[in-house]
């Protein structure tokens, strides 16, 4: 579509006699160019936020801590509290993880590394639109809502946030215990979100101590984005006996400094990462055995492999192929529970796999706790009837809006327990759609912006440095304190050597066909299968290019062409053309104000 | 079948060997190829204590000459792991770097040396014997050692201890009832090893587990038991059985939990693969659990049954035991392993 | 206590990726420790280069005469390249390997997945180790060498610096990227590998040579001996193996006030050299099969007209064109009667690299001396393959002119071409005082006037012929080795397959076989007598060369009137022992 033309001027001007550059920058929303990001930087596509993660990278190698946490908090408000436990799906997306290459960057170790280690007296800056004269009623204190406020704010709306316990942050708060975010680190990033002027009500249920249709009256726009806080049952015979607990209500109680109950052999039912905190919290209040019962096998739990690792080594067994058929139990307490073996099916997809029971295959293990962490769903008590989806709350397509006027649903109530990221992108993404409702347009739009690179900023050695490990707590001292928290983060020495892994994805490596002179010596230096000669190239939908076709004969190729989904952006090709006809540039999807 | 055919092999041992033949007899047409990670021919696992111990020669340990494989036209790539399978494409990545193409695939890539995770720690300083190389790599030590301590047992462990006392080794062996494998030991069996073990002059020791420490000390090791005694040793051994060697299969989406799940047909979830072997986990009705077979001659009737299936004849597999095992005297009627509670 | 070692390496890997190089440095690091080197390099004849390069040497404790036709080590830079090489790599071989190329190899086109079983595959990531190293990938095949240093026991420190001494002149950066390149093969492979084969030089040094040790190939060898002989013309057309001579001679000749001229073609070339003998000057040219046939005319006449010259062939494959990086040996029957008319002409065929600068030497001597051209028959082998031999010394009468004079008496009545009972005519060289004369190649009488009867053309023909049976008593002796007396077998052979027979002689006799072998250096005039009395003795005699019909076979045949058993090959390759052993294995003795 557009592209815009900046000259920005860096230098000295005049008397030292310095050289004066001049860079041209360019701006696009052609979807060509989307397409040429959503491919190239697999990291930021896979962020549910769209977090410029290259970008930040970058700023650690350069020892600018402070502008890596401001660059994360563009995108995702909460850097320090993601640092620490966000599901990481631009680790799995990450080029260094591909078969041949060893293991993704650790990203989200990079991240909470930013937020540790800037410099004390580093603030956030944030730009504020003026007040608008508008209200939002937000519903609900997790990242989903803690994202839509924050963005409300920005825009100069008036926000009230409600929430029912007695304090912000939801499951961040609830859900997840202490020892892997500690309160100190929530409290700080929520408050940075707060100080905006949202106003916090806590101690409020809507559609109890306050009626929905009330703030539908009072506020311009209310969104809802109440999660999923109502835990799944297990709904076998038995589940009603004493000891018998839902990991959802493991996990509240013991972060609101409850008792919970925890006897001496503990069985865990459960896959996700509830259950792994139930089990690791058990541990911390005195069981002695802890074993986690999941239906199919490990390698489809959908924790990830270093959350099990830990769950192990403090001591909890994982086992595999068994589904709960029914809980045993004398005098009203729960003393055992029998499972039935199952057997793995494919899923439609191919992809993931459901178990099946089997028939005949009933067997007994003994437990005196059993907490099930199964899966949560919404709570449903706003008191109103809105078109629902299931158990979840309907909207339009493609849209936040529900199916009344001026009342919008966002995050886990909406597409049922997903994770922090997911949730927090939604709450940010229905705050832009009532803006829009309330400005008549949108105010911020996505761009690519290019900006030349003179040079390939990284060593080929770099590649091969070994992931860095995260220092963990030794056992013992995980347990002398619960509170304890677990994983230490990176010292600056290791954050740096981290960050030197990354292989800067946001650079673009083109040749210009017009200059190529086919000497084939890019190809000889690559180290792996990412220039190629090319007899064709694909071309999608929407414009943007897909496969290269590729030729082994010289008479059909038309370009030496860099496929920068396999370029590991090492720089050889770049040091080793004789025409000087590779160029570089730092591409990446920024966000701009628009104008009318 | 069609004349491209070719049926791959991973594993060298007695499932894939008997699969093998029995693929080559069946079909005298199509490529067969065994791979196998191993170096050395096709050979009796059984004898590798003797050989650790001095007794015999790495030649005495195959089973059958390279030539053999040349007059049946099967190719053997020996010293070559696959690293990865993709059954979408059929296809194996070598660790050399190189694809193998399959039409069917038989996974009968055994089971190496399970050891425990309290020991964990010391890791390093204990020694397995599961296969050739374990033994190689010790054998210089051992021959020169006089006083070797065993954790454990298991099948190969009693063969051992029995090796190590004839070769004139002092050896004392600290037994782990409760986790002796395949079947953790009821009291009578316990005894009958025990006497078993001490008529050849080995020193047992009961209730001393597990182990807290092992640590290197003057050229040997310090092994500490849970009431705070030393034991010093030259070498330390640990057996405790084995687990399948499944880990190159994850990602791959071929079913596995502690081996390659399988039905009674050794099919696994992808169309043309299949396992059979040590390293196949087959679910028992009879005994409501998931069971992985263990032993020679399991492993070599698993292989037929497996080539016959892959060729379109179907063989059930057998739910009854093939094995009374005799370990050295003791006689244990054992059936398949059990998974561990 | 040093042990004995004799172990054949293969480098195989496509054009451009430094696989000569390695050789080379491997080369002359071993020759310059003492081991004797015997090396032959075979090269894509295309000039662009994808075709495949093999650098393949044997480095042995002892003296070796072959270069072997199985390889101990195998180093692949190419894998689809040396899967071809694979089938020479003996039983318990060793293969080294790229352990991690750039992308994964379609089926069957790693060689790491033809390894048999009991071959040693060491697998080293070369590419990433280059990388590592300096930054780009090629320093691979250095990356192999340090993987070699380490697993055969070579110094690396002593590598390192021959390294630094051979690269001297090159860019700094060129250096530094080949030396580190060669360290971190070598500390990667020391660290990651356990050697698990049985091969090694280390305790295996030959004590370091008295006299001064020189490394270099055929080519070379002519070059110099042509330079201690005086030479002062080169005149030549470069061709395939022969150019290297030209491009010394043109150095050397540059430097020393001498001439050299790239012609425009063969015919030409010899035409210059022969009008350069004619003056008086010691002229050579060099060239192969093809060239050669187009200066027939030119050699004709400086036979007729008596002048001297000396022309080298590298002989390759052929006819024609042929096969230019290929060796062979059948170029013999053209040198020796392919001239029109009587046209005898002096042939040599040395044995070895020393054996080409004694010739050469030789050749100049003789050709001045008896006034008629010499063709110096060397092979593709030859010329290329390196070896390490004691530094050639000049005999003292190299430079001095071996010319015959007329004394006074002659001069008063120049007669250019008398009859004398050597054969040899006084000569005069233009520019000296009387002795005037005029030169033809048409027939001519005493003075060089051109005369057509036929009692003077029997009369200077015989005198031409003469001359061969006078030069007898001042050419090389024929060589035999192995039994002495009565023998089952014999092998005669020529030219550089004769160091494989000696080989091959020697093995059957360490088993008991009662085996002699002959080589003349001379191929023409015949030694009729040497070879008589080799025949007699010999229950079987067997001719190994590398031509099609048996060309030396046919020369000897009216001498030694008798059945002989010819040994041919052409496969492009140089005569390996091995292959001499297997023809003869028929023979039951």
């Amino acid at each position: 579509m557009r592209r815009e033309i900046y000259r920005s001027q860096v230098g000295h001007d005049g008397t030292s006699g310095m050289l004066r550059i001049i860079k041209e920058i360019a701006f696009s929303e052609d979807p060509r160019d989307f397409g040429y990001m959503a491919d190239n930087v697999p990291c930021q596509h896979a962020c549910p936020a769209g977090t410029n993660i290259p970008g930040y990278i970058r700023c650690i190698t350069q020892n600018r801590y402070g502008r890596s946490y401001e660059l994360n908090r563009i995108y995702n408000i909460l850097p320090a509290t993601l640092g620490r436990i966000c599901s990481r799906p631009c680790e799995a997306a990450c080029r260094h993880g591909e078969d041949d290459l060893g293991e993704s960057v650790n990203i989200c170790q990079l991240k909470r590394a930013a937020a540790d280690l800037k410099p004390a007296m580093h603030r956030i800056k944030e730009d504020l639109y003026a007040p608008s004269g508008k209200s939002v009623a937000v519903i609900g204190s997790g990242p989903a809502g803690i994202g839509a406020a924050h963005d409300l704010a920005v825009y100069g709306h008036n926000v009230t946030l409600y929430e029912n316990m007695p304090e912000a942050g939801g499951m961040l708060r609830y859900g997840i215990p202490a020892f892997r975010l500690p309160r100190d680190v929530l409290d700080l990033e929520i408050g940075n979100v707060l100080r905006l002027g949202v106003t916090l009500e806590t101690g409020v249920l809507v559609g109890h101590d306050i009626l929905l249709k009330d703030l539908q009256n009072k506020y311009d726009a209310v969104i809802t984005t109440v999660g999923c806080m109502e835990p799944n049952r297990l709904g076998v015979e038995g589940d009603e006996l004493d000891g018998v607990i839902s990991g959802l209500d493991y996990m509240v109680r013991t972060n609101l400094g409850q008792p919970v109950p925890t006897g001496k052999q503990v069985i865990v039912v459960g896959d996700g990462f509830t259950a792994m905190d139930c089990a690791r919290t058990s541990l911390r209040l005195g069981a002695e055995s802890v074993r986690i019962n999941v239906r199919a096998t490990e390698e489809y739990m959908p924790v990830d492999a270093h959350e099990v690792h830990e769950v192990k080594v403090e001591g909890a067994r994982i086992y595999s192929l068994v589904t709960t058929h029914r809980i045993h139990g004398s005098n009203g307490k729960v003393e055992g529970i029998e499972f039935l073996r199952t057997r793995l099916e494919d899923t439609p997809d191919g992809n993931g796999r459901i178990a099946v029971p089997i028939e005949n295959s009933a067997f007994i293990m003994e437990a005196d706790t059993i907490i099930s962490a199964i899966g949560q769903h919404p709570k449903m008590n706003l008191g109103q009837s809105l078109t629902m989806n299931g158990q979840r709350i309907g909207v339009r397509p493609g849209r936040f809006l529900t199916s009344e006027d001026r009342l919008y649903a966002a995050g886990d109530c909406v597409t049922g327990a997903t994770n922090v990221i997911s949730a927090l992108a939604a709450g940010r993404n229905v705050a832009h759609e009532v803006d829009e409702l309330f400005a008549g347009r949108r105010r911020k739009s996505l761009v690519v912006r290019f900006e030349p690179a003179e040079q390939t900023d990284r060593e080929r050695e770099y590649d091969f440095i070994k992931p860095v490990p995260m220092p963990t707590l030794p056992v013992e001292e995980r347990f002398e304190q619960a509170d304890n928290e677990v994983e230490n983060g990176y010292s600056d020495a290791e954050a740096k050597k981290e960050s030197l892994r990354c292989y800067l994805c946001s650079l673009k490596y083109e040749i210009d066909v017009s200059r190529c002179i086919y000497c084939s010596m890019c190809i000889d230096v690559a180290p792996r299968d990412c220039i190629k000669m090319i007899s064709s190239v694909a071309e999608r939908p929407d414009g943007s290019y897909g496969e290269y076709g590729e030729t082994g004969k010289w008479n059909e190729v038309v370009a030496i062409a860099i496929d920068n989904k396999r370029c590991i952006r090492c720089g050889q090709c770049y040091d080793v053309c004789p025409m000087n006809c590779i160029t570089i540039t730092k591409t990446e999807l920024v966000e701009v104000d628009r104008e009318e | 079948m069609p004349k491209d055919d070719h049926y791959v092999i991973i594993g060298n041992g007695p499932a894939g060997n008997c699969a093998a033949d029995t693929l080559r007899k069946e079909d005298p047409e199509a490529k067969i190829t065994i791979i196998s990670d191993e170096k050395p021919l096709y050979y009796y696992k059984h004898r590798v204590p003797l050989y650790a111990m001095g007794g015999c020669e790495p030649d005495d340990l195959a089973i059958r000459p390279y030539r053999g494989y040349g007059e049946k036209q099967i190719r053997l790539r020996l010293g070559q792991r696959v690293e990865k399978v993709v059954p979408p494409e059929k296809l194996l990545y070598l660790k050399h770097m190189e694809k193998v193409h399959y039409t069917k695939l038989i996974l009968a890539v055994g089971a190496s040396a399970r050891r425990l995770p309290n020991h964990a720690a010391f890791a390093e300083h204990l020694q397995c014997l599961a296969g050739f190389d374990d033994a190689k790599r010790v054998r210089e030590k051992l021959l020169a050692s006089s006083r070797i301590v065993i954790l454990g047992g298991d099948l190969i462990s009693m063969g051992f201890a029995r090796e190590a006392r004839k070769a004139g080794k002092e050896v004392v062996f600290i037994l782990y009832s409760s986790l002796f494998w395949p079947v953790s030991l009821k009291e009578e069996i316990r005894q009958s090893v025990t006497k078993r073990l001490t008529s050849l002059g080995v020193e047992v020791v009961s209730d001393a587990e597990p182990v807290t420490d092992v640590q290197p000390a003057e050229g040997g090791y310090t092994v500490t038991l849970p009431d705070n005694s030393e034991l010093s040793a030259d070498l330390v051994f640990s057996f405790f059985g084995s687990v399948p060697n499944i880990r190159f299969l994850v990602g791959s989406g071929i079913n596995t939990e502690k081996g390659v799940l399988v039905d009674d047909l050794m099919r696994t979830n992808h169309e043309d693969v299949y396992a059979c072997g040590d390293c196949a986990q087959i679910y028992n009705p009879e005994f409501k659990d998931y069971w992985i077979s263990v032993g020679w001659g399991n492993a070599e009737a698993q292989g037929e049954i497996t080539a016959m299936n892959l060729l379109g004849r179907e063989k059930v597999i057998d739910y009854q035991p093939k094995e009374i095992f005799e370990m050295d005297g003791v006689t244990i009627r054992t059936s398949w392993w059990k998974s561990f509670a | 206590m040093t042990s004995s070692v004799d172990i054949v390496i293969e480098i195989c890997g496509s054009a451009g990726e430094g696989t000569i190089s390695a050789g080379e440095v491997m080369t002359r690091f071993m020759s310059s420790r003492g081991f004797g080197i015997v090396s032959f390099d075979s090269f894509p004849s295309e000039i662009r280069g994808f075709g495949k390069c093999v650098a393949h040497f044997r480095v042995s404790s002892e003296k070796v005469l072959s270069p072997g036709k199985y390889t101990d080590v195998l180093i692949a830079l190419n894998d689809a390249h040396a899967i071809t090489q694979l089938s020479k790599l003996r039983k318990n071989g060793v293969l080294i390997y790229d352990s991690k190329p750039p992308v994964c190899h379609e089926e069957d086109m790693s060689i790491a997945g033809w390894a048999k079983p009991c071959m040693t595959a060491y697998g080293i990531p070369m590419l990433e180790l280059a990388n590592k190293a300096a930054g780009n990938a090629k320093g691979r095949n250095m990356v192999a060498i340090g993987a070699v240093a380490w697993l055969f026991g070579i110094d690396p420190e002593a590598m390192k610096a021959f390294i630094e001494t051979r690269f001297k002149g090159k860019k700094q950066k060129i250096i530094e990227s080949n030396i580190s390149s060669f360290l971190l093969g070598y500390e990667w492979t020391k660290n990651n590998i356990p050697k698990e084969d049985p091969y090694t030089f280390e305790g295996a040094a030959p004590p370091i040579p008295e006299g001064e040790k020189i490394i270099m190939n055929g080519n070379e060898a002519v070059a110099m001996a042509a330079m201690d002989s005086g030479i002062r013309l080169y005149a030549g057309y470069p061709i395939t193996p022969a150019t290297k001579i030209m491009e010394i001679l043109s150095k050397c000749l540059g430097e020393s006030g001498g001439v050299m001229i790239q012609t425009e073609d063969e015919i030409s070339a010899a035409g210059n050299v022969v009008g350069a003998g004619f003056s008086g000057k010691r002229a050579m040219t060099a060239t192969s099969g093809p060239g050669f046939a187009l200066m027939g005319e030119m050699i004709n006449l400086a036979v007729m007209a008596e002048v001297p010259a000396v022309i080298v062939n590298s002989q390759r494959g052929g006819p024609s064109t042929g096969l230019p990086t290929k060796m062979e040996q059948s170029d013999l029957s053209a040198a020796v009667n392919g001239g029109t008319g009587d046209s005898p002409r002096v042939v040599f065929a040395p044995r070895d690299v020393t054996d080409c600068y004694k010739m050469t030497v030789l050749a100049f001597y003789v050709a001045e001396k008896y006034q008629t051209p010499v063709v110096i028959l060397l092979d593709f082998y030859l010329s290329n393959s390196i070896r390490n031999i004691d530094k050639p010394v000049p005999p003292d009468e190299a430079m001095l002119s071996a010319n015959v004079f007329p004394d006074d008496e002659e001069l008063d009545d120049y007669q250019r071409f008398k009859i004398t009972e050597s054969g040899i005519s006084p000569r005069t060289i233009p520019g000296m005082a009387y002795g005037m004369f005029v030169d033809t190649g048409l027939e001519h009488n005493t003075y060089g006037k051109p005369v057509y009867d036929g009692e003077n053309h029997l009369a200077m023909t015989e005198k031409r012929y003469r001359k061969f049976h006078t030069m007898q008593a001042e050419l090389p002796p024929t060589v035999e080795t192995g039994t002495e007396g009565e023998v089952d077998i014999g092998i005669i052979s020529w030219g550089s397959s004769s160091g494989a027979a000696e080989e091959a002689v020697r093995q059957a006799q360490e088993k008991g076989h009662r085996i002699a072998s002959f080589h003349s250096s001379t191929i023409y005039p015949l030694p009729e007598e040497a070879l008589k009395t080799f025949s007699k003795r010999c229950k079987t005699l067997v001719v190994a060369e590398l031509n099609h019909t048996g060309q030396y076979a046919n020369l000897i045949a009216p001498v030694i009137n008798r059945e002989v058993h010819r040994n041919t090959m052409i496969t492009g390759l140089p005569m390996a022992s091995e292959d001499i052993l297997e023809y003869i294995g028929r023979f039951k003795f």
